[in-house]
């Protein structure tokens, strides 16, 4: 996963690039495969929530996505979990700079 | 029979509000709506039908009704790659926001629930595997406002 956070006033803006095949039904049939995609993303930051997205098999492979966060400052941590279809997680943390 | 069906209903209940807390908090739609991510586009429709998208907003709001404005809506006329389409949007105020396609089997894409310190300003990429409409809809002040944008796909994605 890589996690770009950066301090931009009252708030802070984070893009982050999720390493996964997002493989949709139709393209699991395809390639004789199972379909496993990125069904929950959550970021925090020291510990609150400042995002939350619900996600489908309909993303592009290894999804990017870029939000924004109120308050946060330089040096303070932004942690990026996701989960998928089979229940497999990952976590990610960056620094915001 | 009919007593102990009753007392067994409660007790489901009792577990259903013993968790509600915790849901309130975070929602992960795949567990909490697990049949809207099944709701279909008419794919005799090739891409044109908004039926599926009006049941899924329907089944995630509640409601299907919807105002024009306060959602900003970005994305491509023209999709050449339709397996990176690059969508962005926004919504002063919401609450709520969930994106839909008119393009693949399924019609919806994702739903954000905005946190406190959440800003309801997105970039995503999504796939589409052929010429559709992107719709985005969000909840504001307790109504929901819609905003759409067809986008024209010259090589379509999600291997379809």
């Amino acid at each position: 996963m890589r996690i770009k956070a950066k301090s931009k006033g009252d708030k802070t803006e984070v893009k982050v690039m999720m390493k996964h095949p997002m493989m949709s039904y139709n393209e699991a049939k395809k390639k004789g495969k199972e379909a496993n995609f990125i069904v929950y993303v959550t970021a925090k930051n020291e510990g609150a929530t400042v995002f939350e997205s619900s996600t489908s098999q309909f993303l592009s492979k290894n999804p990017y996505m870029k939000f924004y966060f109120k308050g946060g400052k330089k040096g303070e941590e932004v942690e990026i979990s996701w989960v998928d279809l089979k229940g497999k997680t990952k976590t990610g943390k960056a620094k915001i700079k | 029979m009919e007593r102990r069906k009753f007392l067994g209903m409660g007790a489901g209940m009792l577990a259903v509000l013993a968790a509600a807390p915790s849901m309130l908090m975070a929602v992960n739609y795949r567990e909490k709506l697990p049949e809207v991510w099944k709701i279909k586009n008419d794919e005799a429709a090739k891409g044109a039908d908004m039926k599926g998208i009006e049941a899924s907003i329907k089944a995630i709001f509640g409601s299907d009704k919807t105002e024009e404005g306060k959602v900003k809506l970005k994305a491509p006329d023209i999709a050449e790659n339709g397996a990176v389409v690059p969508i962005s949007f926004k919504a002063e105020g919401a609450k709520r926001i969930a994106v839909f396609q008119s393009a693949n089997p399924e019609s919806t894409v994702a739903i954000f629930d905005i946190p406190e310190r959440g800003l309801p300003d997105y970039s995503i990429r999504i796939k589409m595997q052929q010429t559709g409409t992107v719709v985005v809809v969000a909840e504001i002040g307790g109504k929901l406002y819609k905003a759409a944008k067809m986008v024209k796909v010259t090589v379509g994605g999600c291997g379809g």
